[in-house]
């Protein structure tokens, strides 16, 4: 189960936020701020995995209270996780289809003729699939 | 002792150790057990290769038995050749080989000294066994030494060890005689007693100490070597089943994770020994998850029992000892992860993986503070941030030590966020304490601070390289060392985050430091570290992280007193939309107090603050001088409340020479246009792109898609344009409320030229929003217009001969003109003008412009006169004083009647026919016509009398006949036509209309005539048949005389092919030389269709023989054709008539 999720786009500007404790939003907005960092890293960086189909970028970084996982698209839109450092039963298999989980959502958000690339995504459907999987509903 | 030998591993040399001080260590480690019967125990140590590459090292303890004066002899050569070279380590399991380097220590052999079967730390005990003896005699042998090698072998297979090896040495004498005879030397007799299948456990070698003995040397030390390894390697698997079947009994009850923990560590500290750190490595790494696994379970099952060991309270919290150290009896489970950690480094260290050390320190915190947790162990508030700072800490100033130059880059990724958790864990210190800036340690605080300094432990460095904890004790004493300290720390983390190109972290890290320098009250850095972080976050597009940053940066200005920075940040805190309205109309209010205070004007750019949407330019058209230049605009305002404008200006700029800008085609601005190009939305750059081979071969096809390099927003100053031309807001005092805001702006355009919109201004008191240039620009023309005069006529032409008006009109431009200017008309010859009605038509005319209002025209009436016989086509020329030109107008009038005439003759009476043809457009009446053809001549009227109404483009004949006098023939007729016409249209008197033509070689020379008659013997003229044709050509002139042109004529027969066919001659000249009657020329003709046929055409010319003598040029006769009266063609309009062949049907 996560408690945050967010979209980012390629330029690194948030297009959506959305955790389980709305109070936490700004505390997790720098978190995951800071963590664009590594992201950034891990794309562009020199020793970057050669395996370009890989979009999961794996843990970036742990803060003790919180892990925060990165998945990148082919179009450089960045998906970030937010785990509890103490939900040690969260295996890298299940964020990884978490993952995969929300580049579906993106996918069908992105077919959505309302939707314009590059603005925040607004969609309450949008929203609440995105909770589900959060909460591991989905 | 392990520790022991890693000392020694440190240090790096071949090391003896004594005895002595073997013993000192032996009783600080209460762990080691030393072997009770060690007699001249001497420990070889690790091995340097003199190139510095990378050795293995491995201790085995080797236990000699036999003649101990024998080997002592040879004993320290063999300690320096065993580790000389490296051997090949195999093992089971399909592992890899490795090369190790081994050494040994010796030690006489002693029954009781042999290892037990439950004793595992295989460093300590024998491994291998070597029988040395110097017997060179067979019959000493079997009497004594054989027994002596029966009883030590029988010993050693009581404990089941098998690796052991027999040593004769020789003493090399020469006499290899009895070499020749098998089996009678004591090797061989002992090879036959002890080792029948295992030759290699049985080894001569020739006293090293008497002459050159190197290949019997080199071939025991390998022997010993390989045997030696053979040894370790079986007892390495063995201790490796053990390790594992101890690994499974693990959720039996009564298991003990620190029994487990030794076992495996011993496993550990061979491989070490051997120099396979990173093996080694994995065996703490496999603690390392078992231990974490443990905990974790351990919360949900009770089972495990011995975890209640590590549930003490925390008492101490030394910091973490990255050298080689040793666990306490009944650690607590901070000293069992440190000491944990501690090994992992040290092997990460041994094979130079500096960074994976710093990037495994910040998990292992973790997991540390939250097993801490797990296992609910209490521990003093501060007790831990105190072990982490001083643990992070540590590993920072280990990397620091291990600094290689081409290390730092990879470590020091790992090492910035650990700067940045250093300087988190010594604030929170602070804050515990009452350490941090402006507050002061209360007598409660102080109290914890001594108990966490006693916590920590002593561990004192070097004055010049104060440990960790001698920091931290230092910090927490004083509050001037803990500010220097956290500072240092976290520029330390933002240099290394910015270093490693994580500018954002760095920034995070700023707004830290920030608040801390706030609490300094050095605002200035604060809003230094406050601005870098808040720009970064708006270029990322983190708005509500910017507003939060903003805010804060208002309050450090507010704390600064810099109202004008302050101003300017409220005014994006209260425009920020991300943040909660409260806080917006805290800051909005506080903006509008602090406006009303400003002393001069201040620029806030728009930023977010106000959009602007859309902007029209009202006017069609180019925009002249002096008229209203209108503007209509929408702007968005985030601000939470109304707010009164003082003005809204948008500047015009005059436009450059080159357009450089993006300039929209349109005269409105929309949303669409004004927001920023968006880069995913933009067409990408496809084109394909073929690969031939040197042979012009296609080689390969390919698409090619050149992606947009994401430009970097250039932080350029803001410009801000001259508002002096300015299109301003009509209503002023403009209320801006939330929301869209439409407004009209507009201004005179007093000065043309080409303009652009530059930017909008709003001021607001004191405070002026400035927006960025609007781009795509829109453009502006301002023009003047200049007056103009137009000579206008009516819609009908012009008509020659009468007087009409025409219209001149004077229109005035943009801009007045002098009202005394005087224009002038000239008219061209033949054209009379007026423009004042009274006075009578000149040649030219002037006016003066007199007093007009701009924008406005005048029209005066110019009467015009066309002479009639002159040409049709006229020209005005005006001339305006303020046109360096004169300006040409073209008129061409037309006459209202035109005129032709004809000569009819039958005979000799000649008639004259005049057409009359109407050119005006309205009807012409005409009446009175005359002729008149001079004295002599006499015309008679064959005209009706009355009044002709001629229209447009038809034509009225009148007709003469005209009688000459005889004596006059031949000369010319002056003939005048005249004819009184009004236009009806027109009131007007009735105007003469007259025509005067000549009239020349009017009078008959010969009259033709012509008669078809048929073939003879026919009576009719018949289709096919030969007809003859009789001209008769008389001349009836009387001027031979005269014109000796006329005396010969030629004749030609014009037949029309379909009709006539001509047979023979078609022409012949006829000379009329004497009075003589010509006689009538016969022509053959056939009529070639039946009818009445008109008789072919005949035409006579006059004839000209050629003059040989003359010249050049008159060589060929010439015709020259007769003028119209002087012919008369009798036979024009008769007929025959030709019947039908009728004998088609004989000949058939």
């Amino acid at each position: 189960m996560a408690v945050c999720v967010a979209i980012i786009g390629k330029d690194n500007s948030p297009k959506f936020l959305s955790s389980l404790n709305p109070d936490e939003e700004l505390c997790f907005q720098y978190k995951i701020l800071s963590s664009l960092d590594i992201v950034e890293e891990k794309i562009h960086g020199v020793n970057r995995a050669t395996d370009n189909r890989e979009l999961f970028l794996g843990l970036l970084y742990a803060l003790e209270t919180h892990k925060i996982y990165g998945y990148v698209t082919n179009t450089k839109m960045k998906f970030i996780i937010v785990v509890d450092s103490s939900n040690i039963a969260l295996r890298d298999n299940e964020i990884r289809s978490m993952f995969r989980k929300i580049h579906s959502e993106y996918a069908d958000i992105i077919c959505n003729p309302f939707y314009i690339p590059g603005e925040p995504i607004t969609f309450k459907s949008f929203a609440n699939n995105i909770k589900n999987i959060m909460t591991g509903t989905v | 002792m392990g520790t022991f030998i890693l000392d020694t591993l440190f240090e790096v040399c071949l090391q003896l150790v004594s005895e002595e001080q073997l013993a000192l260590v032996s009783k600080k480690g209460p762990i080691f057990c030393i072997p009770p019967i060690v007699i001249g125990l001497t420990f070889g140590g690790t091995i340097v290769g003199i190139d510095g590459a990378f050795i293995c090292g491995v201790i085995g303890m080797i236990v000699g038995a036999g003649e101990l004066e024998v080997f002592t002899a040879i004993e320290d050569s063999l300690l320096q050749f065993l580790p000389k070279d490296s051997a090949e380590w195999k093992r089971s399991l399909g592992r890899p080989v490795r090369s190790v380097h081994i050494g040994a220590n010796f030690t006489p052999f002693s029954s009781a000294g042999l290892p037990k079967g439950t004793q595992w730390d295989l460093i300590r005990q024998p491994l291998f066994h070597i029988y040395w003896t110097e017997c060179n005699d067979v019959d000493v042998y079997k009497s004594t030494l054989k027994e002596d090698i029966e009883l030590w072998l029988k010993e050693l297979t009581s404990k089941d060890i098998q690796d052991w090896l027999i040593v004769v040495v020789e003493n090399y004498d020469g006499k290899r005689s009895n070499k020749l005879l098998p089996r009678t030397t004591v090797l061989d007799k002992i090879r036959a007693d002890f080792a029948p299948k295992q030759g290699d456990r049985c080894i001569s070698v020739i006293n090293p100490g008497k002459s050159d003995t190197t290949d019997s040397w080199k071939g025991l030390v390998n022997r010993i070597r390989h045997l030696l390894l053979v040894a370790y390697a079986k007892a390495v698997s063995r201790l490796e089943d053990h390790v594992r079947q101890q690994r499974e009994r693990r959720n039996d009850s009564g298991w003990k994770f620190m029994d487990y923990f030794h076992l495996q560590e011993e496993l550990a500290q061979v491989l070490e020994m051997l120099g396979l750190y990173d093996e080694a490595l994995v065996q703490y790494d496999e603690l390392d998850a078992l231990f974490s696994q443990f905990v974790v379970n351990g919360v949900t099952c009770e089972s495990v029992a011995w975890l209640h060991d590590f549930q003490a309270p925390l008492e101490r919290w030394h910091a973490l000892k990255l050298r080689p150290s040793h666990l306490p009896k009944n650690p607590s489970i901070l000293e069992l992860r440190v000491y944990l950690y501690a090994k992992q480094a040290h092997m990460l260290l041994l094979i130079d993986k500096v960074w994976q050390m710093a990037s495994r320190c910040l998990p292992f915190l973790h997991t540390c503070t939250r097993e801490l947790s797990i296992l609910d162990i209490t521990s003093p508030p501060g007790a831990l941030e105190c072990w982490l700072f001083l643990a992070s800490m540590e590993v920072l100033q280990t990397c620091d030590k291990y600094n290689h130059a081409d290390e730092v880059e990879a470590y020091s990724k790992h090492t910035a966020p650990l700067w940045a958790y250093a300087s988190q864990k010594l604030k929170a210190l602070g804050e515990l304490c009452g350490l941090l800036p402006g507050s002061s340690p209360t007598s409660e605080q102080l109290h914890v601070v001594v108990g966490l300094s006693a916590g920590m432990g002593d561990n004192p460095g070097t004055p010049i390289a104060p440990s960790p904890t001698d920091k931290l004790k230092e910090a927490l004493c004083s509050q001037d060392a803990f500010n220097k300290l956290y500072l240092e720390l976290a520029e330390l983390a933002m240099g290394t985050y910015k270093h490693t190109g994580r500018v954002r972290s760095a920034r995070l890290v700023g707004k830290e430091v920030a608040a801390f320098y706030m609490l300094l009250g050095e605002t200035q850095k604060a809003a230094a570290f406050l601005c870098d972080a808040s720009r970064l976050f708006r270029q990322d597009g983190w708005h509500e992280v910017a507003a939060q940053t903003e805010r804060e940066l208002a309050n450090c200005y507010k704390q600064a007193k810099d109202w004008r920075k302050f101003i300017r940040c409220c005014a994006h805190v209260s425009s920020s939309i991300d943040l909660d309205t409260l806080i917006r109309w805290t800051y909005f209010d506080e903006m509008r107090k602090q406006i009303d205070k400003l002393d001069k004007s201040l620029v806030v750019p728009f930023c977010d603050i106000i959009k602007i949407t859309s902007v029209t330019v009202k006017n069609r058209g180019t925009i002249m001088q002096d008229s209203d230049i209108e503007l209509e605009c929408t702007v968005e305002s985030n601000f939470p409340r109304e707010i009164l404008c003082s003005r809204v200006l948008v500047s015009l700029e005059n436009e450059p020479a080159k357009r450089t800008d993006k300039y929209c085609k349109d005269r409105c601005l929309t949303e669409k246009d004004l927001r920023p190009p968006d880069g995913l939305l933009k067409r990408l750059k496809i084109q394909s792109h073929l690969d031939y081979k040197q042979d012009k071969q296609l080689s390969s096809v390919s698409v090619i898609c050149k992606l947009g390099e994401l430009k970097r927003k250039d932080s350029s100053p803001p410009v801000y344009s001259d508002f002096g031309k300015c299109v301003e807001a009509v209503k002023l005092p403009f209320l801006l409320t939330p929301g869209m805001n439409f407004m009209r702006l507009t201004t005179k355009a007093s000065q043309t030229g080409k303009y652009h919109l530059g930017q909008m201004a709003i001021h607001i008191g004191q405070m002026q929003l400035v927006s960025l240039p609007l781009i795509p620009r829109l453009s502006i023309e301002v023009e003047d217009e200049g007056p103009s005069l137009r000579l206008y006529k009516n819609a009908a032409p012009l008509l020659a001969g009468i007087e009409q008006t025409m219209n001149v009109i004077l229109t005035v431009g943009s801009y007045p003109i002098d009202s005394t200017l005087r224009i002038r008309l000239n008219a061209s010859r033949g054209l009379a003008i007026q423009i004042h009605q009274d006075a009578p038509l000149t040649n030219s005319c002037e006016f003066e412009v007199g007093h007009q209002e701009v924008f406005s025209s005048t029209s005066r009436r110019l009467r015009v006169l066309a002479d009639m016989m002159s040409k049709e086509e006229h020209q005005v020329t005006i001339i305006c004083p303020w046109n360096p030109k004169p300006i040409v107008v073209g008129l061409s009038f037309t006459p209202p009647l035109t005129s032709t005439w004809k000569l009819y003759t039958v005979m000799q009476r000649k008639f004259v026919q005049i057409c009359v043809k109407g050119q005006c457009q309205t009807d012409v009446i005409v009446e009175n016509s005359n002729l008149i053809v001079g004295s002599d001549r006499e015309v008679v009227s064959r005209n009706n009398e009355h009044i002709g109404i001629i229209q447009n483009g038809l034509t009225y004949t009148y007709l003469w006949e005209l009688t000459i006098n005889p004596k006059s023939k031949g000369s010319t007729v002056n003939a005048e036509f005249n004819i009184t016409y009004r236009i009806k249209k027109f009131v007007m008197e009735p105007k003469l209309y007259q025509y005067f033509f000549d009239i020349v070689d009017y009078e008959t020379l010969y009259i033709l005539d012509a008669a078809l008659e048929p073939a003879k013997g026919n009576e009719f003229c018949r289709v096919g048949f030969l007809c003859h044709l009789n001209l008769t050509i008389r001349n009836v002139g009387d001027k031979f005389e005269r014109d000796p042109k006329t005396k010969s004529i030629m004749y030609e027969v014009l037949a029309e092919q379909s009709v006539w066919a001509v047979c023979g001659r078609t022409a012949g000249v006829i000379s009329f030389d004497a009075a003589l009657e010509p006689q009538p020329i016969v022509l053959d003709i056939m009529p070639l269709t039946s009818g009445y046929l008109s008789l072919p055409r005949i035409r006579i010319s006059k004839y000209i023989p050629a003059e040989g003598n003359s010249g050049k040029n008159e060589t060929h006769p010439r015709l020259e054709p007769f003028s119209s009266g002087q012919v008369y063609n009798a036979s024009k309009g008769k007929q025959v008539h030709v019947i039908v062949t009728t004998n088609d049907g004989c000949s058939l």
